[in-house]
């Protein structure tokens, strides 16, 4: 029955990659997690354990369970995603709950607690958040009843109001009133208006849309299919597609991160029974274009440093216990590894 | 199959030819350390077993044994570890018959309820030469008893008890010169709405547990026929209908519930020689497991004969065979499986201090031939004098274990690729007991273990699918020790265990290898019980160490101690009618603590039985 659940978690689970923020000397002093890297543990299946350490790649010092560290109680659930915006950071966890902490010390400022079923991703706008939610599952593990949730403010609080969206909603992406939501499972892309929390365009894409990005001032999907990957710019005035690409990257997941080069590397993942993990590398404005870039097994999430030029490699070593996350040069050489939490996911570059 | 059948009637007729009239008053069951010189063994009273009759083997081994019961919460999953090995290295046994279900090489000790036994006996470390498949770090032999010649008894009992806690049961026997019958019914509901403080809430609010509630009705059958005084025939069916409610973990809001329904029959033949007894089992188990709804049926039948046989006096040999033909129709797949096994065992009485005993075991399942499971052991009485006496025991054996089902059909995912996970254990223990007034029985062990291919599930991409990965060295020591005096008019026991277990993964990192996860290196439980005309007040403890949560250096979660109290009075009569009544308090310090990582577990409850005896 485990092995149900299991499976569903990790196909179209999102890494999160946000460009760094920048801080003026003039504003606030920096806090000791506002600088570094954010590493995202999800967590094992029935065991609550998701969590996100700090790195200092400076330093080379690890610490372990922040979350808990500064709020003496445990995260207590599988971290799914973290957003960053509104100076807030957001903890998605996939078990249903979201905390809120302070970036800088990740003291807690609040959460949603319930009313969520299987929340994925998140965006604020107008005040407000926006959750993704796979909704419960049927008796076939199917999930029928996706939703975004919209809650009132943006230090949590009660779910107010579910908006029904196409099956397996991910990533989210906010401009002004807009609220644009990858809908995986039906290849649609959904456009809310924040202020009457209603779908107010559905756009259809080819493949499992899954994750945002901005690339050259354009707001790109990425979209994944067993044989191809595509990308859609998105016109974000008159919410139509702009354009979009296609690359012939077979057996791709969800999961990418982008370079300072413009270029995109795309986790992919044979699977049971051949399982052969890889790292392939393309751009969406030239020829580059590099399958294999690397290749082993274990791979559960990419991060890019624009500011080292460095890449992140999770390895969540079969979810037993502690994972490994390896940093690469752009060459493709071993700069050091790192031993993270369990099922590490993603990385928060701040 | 056909030379399964052949040992089986050959055995029957040697058999026969040595059988002479001696009458059996007892009803007959083969002990189980007739072979198992040198190996740990530890039996339990009945009066013990009464004790925990509210709750389950779970509880009862956590709290009395040095064996680890991985608990997922009050009444949900629990599942041993032996000498720091996994839920499926544990062959579960009762009146001789595999209880492990066959897609998950394990069972759940929540729903072996204490009540539907009334024997326990618990062997430590490998032994596939004595006890087959899956015992690698231990196995439990459960049973039920009866006796003849003892006319009418009858047996209410009642207990209520905290977070909903209702428990009823019913027995009546009636047993004569040949034969004897016993019928026990009983329901255990527990609501199971305990405090807790929710860890995953900010502010970390004390909440009340949800979807926690479990219910249990069972019915044992047993009889027993002495047939012309040379022969016996017992029956027993053993019926156990679970639906539980499963707690979520913290931070989580699931609502699943599950459906367990067990059916166990087992009837035996003995023909008793003046040195050889013979015995035909049958056994039937048929286990139902609905997760939602998700539905999994599997059934195994075994057809088993054995042969023993005291040759001059100080030789005892056994032969045995074992055919098992099982079925599972599980929610993806559904698969057949048979396993043949013989098995053979000897016993040198060298002299009066010294026993030496060897066992040998082949096993064979569909694909593969296992045709070497040996284990040796040795007693040998070092010194004994006036009321002391030293006991030195060595034995060394290996253990093995069929890839379950579920590892090898599971679809998609399961591997048909898988080899047998296999051990091999030593052990050295030494025992002293002293006899008189004051008599104590100590004993200490000190083992060493290592595991191959042990199978772990791990993701292949987005399935996860068995490998034979992991590799694992344990160590351990274990003491036990028990002590009764007498002072005035009360009557004094003691007794106390602590174990020491090391299970090193050498899988992840060879060079410094970890503990294994939820595997606490020190555990111990201690029993003070003092008695005076039929009244008794007990304090008892247990503790459990550091465990961690995963491998590597991962999330340690902290020990805890526990400590539970009772008082009983059975001096209560009315006629031909008694009244034992009993009250205990689990929990007494209300500690808040947790088995595995954030399952929440109830606090201070209180426990009240009445029970009408005739």
């Amino acid at each position: 029955m485990n092995n149900l659940c299991k499976n569903s978690s990790w196909v179209f689970a999102l890494t999160l990659f946000l460009v760094a923020c920048e801080i003026g000397g003039d504003e606030q002093p920096l806090g000791k997690y506002d600088t570094g890297i954010l590493l995202m543990n999800e967590g094992a299946f029935g065991s609550n354990d998701g969590e996100v350490f700090h790195f200092d790649p400076a330093s080379g010092t690890v610490i372990k369970n922040i979350f808990e560290l500064e709020n003496q109680r445990p995260f207590a659930g599988l971290l799914e995603d973290l957003v960053l915006e509104e100076d807030r950071l957001y903890l998605v966890a996939n078990t249903g709950k979201v905390e809120i902490v302070n970036p800088g010390d990740f003291k807690s400022l609040g959460a949603v607690i319930s009313g969520l079923d299987q929340p994925r991703s998140l965006a604020t706008a107008k005040g407000k958040l926006f959750i993704s939610d796979y909704g419960p599952y049927d008796a076939n593990y199917a999930t029928p009843d996706s939703y975004v949730a919209v809650v009132g403010g943006l230090d949590g609080g009660a779910v107010k109001k579910k908006i029904e969206v196409s099956n397996k909603p991910e990533d989210l992406y906010a401009f002004g009133k807009y609220v644009f939501v990858a809908g995986s499972e039906e290849g649609k892309i959904e456009i809310l208006d924040a202020e009457t929390e209603k779908v107010v365009k559905v756009l259809e894409v080819s493949g499992s849309p899954v994750q945002f990005f901005e690339q050259r001032g354009d707001l790109w999907v990425y979209s994944v299919e067993d044989k191809k990957v595509y990308f859609y710019a998105l016109n974000r005035e008159n919410l139509t597609i702009k354009t979009s690409r296609e690359f012939a990257v077979p057996e791709a997941t969800g999961r990418i991160a982008l370079g300072e080069d413009d270029r995109i590397y795309l986790l992919t993942s044979s699977g049971w029974p051949e399982y052969k993990d890889g790292i392939t590398v393309l751009s969406l404005f030239d020829s580059t274009f590099i399958p294999n870039w690397k290749t082993g097994s274990g791979f559960y999430g990419l991060g890019y440093d624009k500011g080292r030029k460095e890449i992140y490699v999770a390895n969540a070593k079969g979810f037993q216990g502690n994972g490994e996350v390896s940093v690469y040069r752009k060459d493709g050489s071993l700069v050091k590894t790192l031993e993270v939490g369990r099922g590490p996911s993603g990385f928060l570059v701040r | 199959m056909v030379f399964v059948f052949l040992v089986f009637s050959l055995l029957g007729r040697v058999a026969y030819q040595d059988t002479l009239s001696l009458a059996q008053v007892e009803v007959f069951a083969p002990p189980l350390d007739r072979f198992a010189q040198g190996q740990k063994i530890v039996s339990f009273e009945k009066s013990e077993l009464q004790a925990y009759s509210a709750r389950s083997l779970g509880d009862f081994l956590q709290e009395k044994s040095p064996v680890f019961v991985r608990q997922y919460g009050a009444g949900m999953l629990a599942s041993p570890s032996f000498r720091g090995t996994s839920a499926g290295h544990t062959a579960i046994f009762w009146n001789g018959i595999p209880l492990n279900s066959i897609s998950l090489g394990q069972s759940d000790l929540s729903i072996l309820p204490v009540q539907a036994i009334d024997q326990a006996e618990i062997h430590f470390g490998s032994s596939g030469a004595l006890f087959g498949n899956e015992a690698i770090g231990g196995s439990v032999h459960l049973g039920t008893q009866t006796q003849f010649g003892r006319g009418f008894k009858a047996h209410l009992s009642q207990t209520i008890g905290s977070f909903g806690l209702k428990n009823t049961s019913i027995s009546a026997g009636f047993s004569g010169k040949s034969f004897s019958t016993q019928t026990k019914l009983y329901r255990q509901f527990a609501r199971n709405d305990f405090p807790f403080r929710d860890l995953s809430k900010p502010g970390m609010p004390e909440l009340r547990a949800e979807n926690a509630q479990t219910e249990q009705l069972g019915w044992v059958q047993d009889l027993a026929w002495s047939i012309s005084g040379k022969s016996q025939l017992k029956a027993s069916v053993w019926w156990n209908y679970a639906e539980r409610e499963i707690q979520p973990v913290m931070g989580s809001a699931t609502r699943d519930v599950q459906l367990d329904q067990n059916w166990r029959m087992v009837l035996d033949y003995f023909r008793f020689g003046s040195a050889a007894v013979w015995n035909v089992k049958a056994g039937w188990v048929s286990d139902q497991l609905t997760f939602n709804s998700s539905k999994n049926q599997t059934r195994q039948f075994l057809l088993a004969s054995e042969w023993d046989y005291q040759k001059f006096e100080k030789w005892t040999i056994k032969f045995g065979a074992r055919g098992t033909f099982a079925k599972g129709d599980l929610s993806t797949y559904s698969a057949t499986d048979q396993r043949i096994e013989l098995y053979q065992s000897a016993k040198w009485e060298v002299t009066d201090r010294l026993s030496l005993a060897a066992n040998l075991r082949q096993l064979s399942f569909p694909g593969r031939v296992e045709p070497f499971l040996p284990g040796v052991g040795m007693d040998f009485l070092i010194w004994e004098k006036g009321k002391h006496q030293f006991l030195l025991k060595t034995s060394a054996g290996k253990g093995f274990k069929v890839p379950t089902l579920n590892d090898r059909f599971w679809s998609p995912g399961g591997n048909p690729e898988l080899l047998p996970e296999k051990s091999q254990n030593t052990e050295i223990g030494l025992e002293w007991d002293r006899m008189g007034d004051f008599s104590w029985e100590q004993s200490l062990t000190y083992y060493r273990m290592q595991v191959q291919n042990w199978i772990i599930w791990i993701p292949q991409g987005s399935i996860w699918s068995p490998q034979n990965i992991r590799e694992v060295r344990n160590q351990g020591i274990e003491y036990q020790g028990k002590g009764r005096w007498s002072a005035g008019s009360w009557n004094w026991e003691i007794k106390g265990s602590y174990t020491f277990s090391q299970a090193l993964d050498l899988t992840s990192d060879n060079q410094n290898p970890q503990q294994l996860p939820y595997t606490p290196k020190h555990q111990a439980n201690g029993n003070l019980q003092a008695e005076r005309n039929e009244f008794s007040v007990s304090l008892s403890t247990f503790y459990v160490g550091q465990r961690l949560v995963g491998t590597g250096n991962s999330r340690v979660l902290e020990g805890f101690q526990l400590w539970n109290a009772g008082i009983s009075f059975s001096q209560l009569r009315w006629k031909k009618l008694r009244f034992p009544l009993s009250f205990q308090v689990l929990n007494l310090l209300n500690r808040d603590y947790q088995v595995l990582y954030l399952r929440a577990m109830p606090g201070q409850s209180y426990q009240l039985n009445l029970s009408i005896l005739l």
